[in-house]
């Protein structure tokens, strides 16, 4: 009985056609009776009265030339609707003694007003959540298509006997905003796309809307709560004979203690906080929303596509042309080979018909090659850099555009056999002074190269260098312990007596407060002549060999660097005073090169490592430079004052900006053995760097007056052509003055004038 | 030290011998092969016409003879007809005939002799000759010679005037044509024009330095000597344009006795009008400072040998409008070009040789100047590094160090 009831149920609200009707029918057995048929019994009188008043008209307005039985059926239908919903009524009342069953609603036998027989009248099939004719009320039947296919024609569609259905018209923005205002039912409409025009919202439609905002199911018709069917308990209904005969276990009716001890430690950890019961919302666990196409389009380069596999050929057929099918050598040949040394890995096999073909033997394996060739294809696009090489060389001009600079040796005098170790050029560039190891300090000329002159002396010759002063004319000579200054023949009367007043004047300046250990001695200068020095400074015993003369710019200071570091190797000699004086106390490291600044009242100095800048005015350091060399070999300042080239005996010739930094603006390693000497050109923007290997270096180096622009350093040429002897190369570099000539000096003893 | 002047024959070998070897001129210079091949090379088809020049080729010279000096010849000169006239780096002056005899020694100066040159004197004894030598010790000498084949008749030279111009050494002295002026050029950048009349009395006092010296020297040379004292001469003009050392200066040929061409270590070559001592033409070079000039037989364009390893040929004639003259011709050496002499006689105008650092002594062809006609080393291969220093070519004389 219940079960039948049930089905009656279901079967009921399958074909009722109000929505309200089942659920009164469980009013009687439901809990919350009241607020269910409360709410139902409203919903459903206002939808049935909205449904029952609407259709006609609807039919009235569309189809107008209708034949009058459709009317009549349309009242038909409403009648028959109030008849069943008395008689769904009824059933209410009856309960459960409703019997017969029916899957269509019960047909009604009525006489025809045409034709005055009698005939069954079935009440029309309502579309219904469950049916499947829900869009038959609408006359567009164009089906589901986009409809802005028709958004440039008159219509919107056909309707079923395949006649337009024209666009209603619409209003435009202005009357939408009106119809909101003054319809108060404007807000319940939607947009119906078929139609292409707003159609009011059923009050079913509004309602699941409804529920779906207050989170109820949709379907007004389903019942969550249905009353429990009773199939084994209750009176009548005991199971003759239990399933099993054991008896009901403990844990049946006991509490579980396990499942305490989970509460308790759940209820514990919300106690402690370890659980938080209510997670405050954040922002993060609300919904995030963004646009998809504000990203900006990712620059990555789209997934490599899997490499494609081969297509197949005509080998590959069932029924291949004859060419095609290997002869017996070529299948004996095939099966020979190794698996992976084959060309292909089949033979061509013809078959008359696709059906006789066998299933493919070799399927797995070939899938799963074929798998391991996707899995091992690269799948990153290595990106090559397409860098031209040239590119990276930085713009330098061309060396030809650099001209001039010395490019071959023009002549050469030898010192036989004797290096080198200095070599210096007169202020007029028209003569070169050099000096050995063996004491001979030779005078030529720069351009013919002969001798007019030779001194010899006792002991190596460590420097000469030649007075920068245009007025007087004489140079000096460092040999051990001993400067001797000397005159060249040949001069004009008036600069050769302004020489030798300078070097024995015939009243000595007063002697000094402080008496220095270094003793000036000269000879008269009625007395002196070119063959002798006419004065002679005398080191303190044991300096050993002055390695460096410098001259200042004005050519009355000479610094002089001696050998022997122990007694403080830098002497500072005064030629107007007659005076030396050692400007430093002590010094830390020992001094390699001193240098005066062209223009500033500055003094380098130079030890293994760092170059220290002296303000000889003020008598304090200005400045540390650390080239990054470990043993410094030579020095020279540019012109100007700005720069200093410094080289080291580990290859390294370090180009500095003083206006720039302590750290060497560039660091030039073309040489391959120690550097010996580099010196600027007084007046052409070039240098010179000499090396052990043999070579010499000639530098473009152009200096901008502007502090923004970078000195531009270009290598022109590397002049060959000295021996390299006992692991000594070029020992001196001098440029002629006013010409682009280089001199050179050589431990293979010989001197080179290198021309343009 | 040794120093080898070589002689050589030129026209006379030449033609004395009975096949007479020709040079070939194409277009573009010196036939060297098959006149086929010079066609092929220049993309010439055979059917068309040459036009091809000769000229008599000019054979190697055979050294003749060395003459050894003590120290470097600075300055070789054969103007005078029989003899050679050389200076050398010790101060002396030589004179030997052509059977290579030493005649005579003069010790002119007592430094370097850069330069010598003879100052023609027309009227004079064929026998006496003028001299003009420049030197290192700052002057220039005039000594007067009496050369004869017995050099046991011989007067001794007489050193007339000593000129006082120049602050450094002397690089070049030149007498005109007529033997009535001198030009000395100096490292000072100053050309000293100077008039070859011996004064009477010294025209420049003597100064401190130079008199005690003197003084001395003469001490030394004992009071028996009774050589007269060579005058001191002023200049009668100096010509200031050059900014650099001058390094050779030379008058023009005889129809233009009163033009100087000078050329310098300023790049330039610049011609003089002597009388009115003004610059009236500057060719510019860049960067060849010019160790060398000599002025081509028709005296239109000069040629000069720089420190970068060329002779370049200038036409004088070319105003001076742009900043640098582009020269006519360059002849490419592969050393240094100390010196350069060109033909005397019309017949080989074009035509000169150049000496150069390598010691090698080469004869151009101005119409053919990609590489030189003939080239031959001064001396036998061991002594590599002498430099020819100075050539001369009078009827087929070459000298150098």
């Amino acid at each position: 009985m219940a079960a039948t009831d049930a089905k009656k149920q279901t079967k009921k609200r399958k074909a009722a056609p109000e929505d309200e009707s089942p659920l009164p029918s469980a009013i009687p057995q439901n809990v919350g009776l009241e607020m269910l048929s409360d709410d139902e019994g409203t919903d459903g009188e206002d939808g049935s009265d909205g449904e029952v008043d609407e259709f006609p008209e609807i039919d009235v307005r569309s189809d107008t030339e209708d034949e009058d039985e459709v009317d009549e059926e349309g009242e038909d239908s409403d009648e028959d609707e109030e008849e069943q919903e008395e008689e769904d009524d009824e059933d209410e009342s009856e309960e459960d003694t409703d019997d017969d069953l029916h899957i269509f609603p019960r047909a009604r036998t009525i006489v025809s007003n045409i034709t005055g027989q009698p005939k069954r009248v079935y009440p029309p099939i309502e579309p219904d959540y469950d049916s499947d004719s829900s869009t038959e009320d609408s006359p567009n039947r164009v089906g589901n298509i986009p409809m802005h296919w028709y958004d440039d024609l008159p219509h919107v569609g056909y309707d079923i006997n395949g006649k337009k259905v024209l666009r209603p018209a619409r209003g435009d923005e202005l009357d939408k905003f009106l119809e909101t205002v003054e319809d108060p039912s404007s807000w319940t409409t939607a947009f119906d796309k078929k139609a292409q025009m707003d159609k009011p919202l059923t009050p079913q439609e509004l309602d699941i809307i409804r529920r779906l905002q207050e989170n109820e199911i949709p379907d007004a018709q389903y019942n969550p709560y249905e009353p429990t069917v009773e199939w084994f308990t209750g009176k009548g209904k005991e199971e003759v004979m239990p399933l099993s005969a054991a008896p009901e276990p403990k844990r049946r009716w006991v509490p579980s203690k396990w499942e305490k001890q989970k509460v308790m430690k759940i209820v514990r950890a919300i106690r402690q906080g370890r659980i938080l019961p209510s997670k405050p919302k954040t922002a993060s666990t609300q919904l995030q929303f963004y646009s998809v196409w504000n990203e900006e389009p990712s620059n990555q380069p789209a997934p490599l596509p899997a490499p494609k596999p081969r297509l197949p050929t005509h080998a590959e057929s069932y029924n291949p042309p004859e060419e095609y099918l290997p002869t017996e050598e070529e299948r004996k040949q095939w099966e020979e080979t190794d698996k992976e040394d084959r060309e292909r890995d089949f033979l061509p096999q013809k078959y008359s018909a696709l059906r006789l073909v066998p299933a493919y033997s070799q399927f797995i394996q070939e899938r799963f090659s074929r798998q391991l060739d996707l899995y091992l294809a690269p799948r990153i696009q290595r990106v090559k850099l397409r860098i031209d090489p040239d590119s990276l060389i930085p713009k330098l001009p061309s060396p030809n555009s650099l001209r001039p600079f010395p490019v071959y040796r023009a002549l050469q005098a030898a010192h036989e056999g004797h290096r080198v170790r200095s070599a210096s050029v007169s202020p007029d560039g028209a003569w070169v002074v050099s000096g050995d190891e063996s004491g001979v300090v030779r005078l030529w000329e720069v351009i013919v190269g002969k001798e007019v002159k030779r001194w010899t002396f006792k002991g190596k010759v460590g420097a000469v260098e030649w007075c920068p002063r245009t007025d007087v004319n004489f140079f000096v000579v460092g040999v051990e312990e001993h400067l001797h200054f000397l005159i060249p023949p040949n001069l004009s009367a008036a600069t050769l007596t302004a020489t030798q007043s300078l070097l024995s004047p015939a009243t000595l300046p007063p002697q000094p407060a402080t008496p220095s250990p270094i003793k000036w001695v000269s000879v008269s200068a009625a007395a002196s002549s070119s063959d002798a020095p006419i004065l002679t400074v005398n080191l303190p015993s044991s300096s050993g060999l002055p390695k460096q003369l410098v001259w200042h710019r004005k050519g009355d200071y000479l610094a002089t660097v001696s050998s022997n570091e122990t007694q403080g190797g830098v002497w500072m000699h005064q030629l107007s005073r007659r005076h030396s004086q050692a400007p430093f106390k002590k010094i830390k490291g020992s001094v390699q090169l001193v240098l005066f600044h062209p223009s500033k009242p500055h003094f380098f100095v130079a030890t293994q490592r760092y170059v220290r800048l002296y303000n000889l005015a003020e008598q304090k350091l200005l400045k540390t430079l650390s080239p990054g060399i470990r043993w410094i070999s030579s020095m020279d300042v540019h012109p100007s004052g700005d720069h200093l080239i410094v080289g080291g005996y580990d290859r390294k010739l370090c180009w500095f900006d003083l206006e720039l930094s302590d750290k060497p603006y560039k660091i030039l390693r073309y040489h391959s053995r120690a550097l010996r000497s580099v010196h600027f050109h007084p007046t052409f923007p070039l240098f010179a760097s000499s090396s052990d290997d043999g070579s010499i270096q000639i530098f473009h180096a152009r200096v901008y007056n502007d502090l923004m622009t970078n000195p531009l350093i270009v290598p022109l040429k590397i002049l060959r052509g000295h021996q390299v002897k006992d692991g000594l190369g070029v020992l001196a570099v001098r440029w002629v003055l006013r010409q682009p000539w280089l001199v050179s000096a050589g431990a293979d003893g010989a001197v080179a004038v290198w021309c343009s | 030290m040794e120093t080898v002047p070589a002689l050589a024959t030129r026209q006379q070998s030449i033609i004395s011998s009975k096949t007479c070897p020709i040079r070939l001129f194409g277009s573009g210079g010196i036939l060297r092969g098959t006149l086929a091949e010079w066609c092929a090379e220049k993309g010439i088809g055979e059917e068309e016409t040459l036009e091809i020049e000769y000229f008599e080729s000019v054979m190697p010279p055979q050294r003749m003879s060395t003459l050894p000096h003590e120290d470097w010849v600075s300055s070789i000169s054969c103007q005078i007809a029989g003899y050679f006239l050389t200076a050398c780096y010790d101060g002396n002056i030589r004179a030997f005939d052509y059977s290579q005899k030493l005649l005579q020694t003069i010790p002119t100066h007592n430094a370097p002799v850069s330069s010598i040159c003879i100052i023609p004197t027309p009227s004079a004894p064929s026998e006496s000759h003028l001299i003009a030598s420049a030197s290192h010790d700052l002057t220039a000498r005039i000594t007067r010679l009496t050369l004869t084949p017995d050099s046991s008749t011989a007067s001794p030279p007489q050193t007339l005037a000593s000129l006082h111009l120049h602050t450094a050494p002397l690089s070049s002295i030149s007498a005109n044509s007529s033997g009535t002026h001198v030009l000395t050029s100096s490292w000072d950048g100053l050309i000293g024009v100077w008039n070859t009349s011996i004064p009477t009395i010294d025209e420049v006092p003597l100064d401190d330095t130079q008199a005690g010296a003197e003084r001395k020297r003469r001490r030394k040379m004992g009071d028996g000597d009774d050589a007269p004292r060579p005058r001191r001469k002023a200049p009668a003009a100096v010509l200031k344009s050059h900014t650099a050392r001058v390094s050779k200066v030379v008058f023009g040929r005889a129809e233009q006795d009163k033009t100087a061409y000078s050329c310098g270590f300023d790049s330039t070559v610049r011609v003089w009008d002597v009388e009115n001592e003004i610059c009236t033409n500057t060719i510019t070079a860049s960067s060849k400072p010019f160790l060398d000039l000599a002025l081509s037989p028709s005296g239109q364009s000069a040629l000069a040998a720089s420190t970068d390893r060329t002779v370049s040929q200038y036409d004088l004639r070319a105003s001076t409008s742009s900043a640098i003259t582009p020269s006519v011709a360059t002849l490419a050496h592969p050393a240094t070009p100390s010196c350069i002499a060109v033909s005397p006689d019309s017949s080989s105008e074009h035509q000169l040789i150049t000496g150069a650092y390598d010691g090698v002594v080469r004869l151009w062809d101005l119409r053919s100047i990609k590489s030189a006609v003939t080239s031959f080393k001064a001396w036998e291969g061991k002594d590599v590094g002498k430099k020819v220093l100075s050539v001369d070519w009078a009827r087929g004389g070459r000298r150098r160090r």
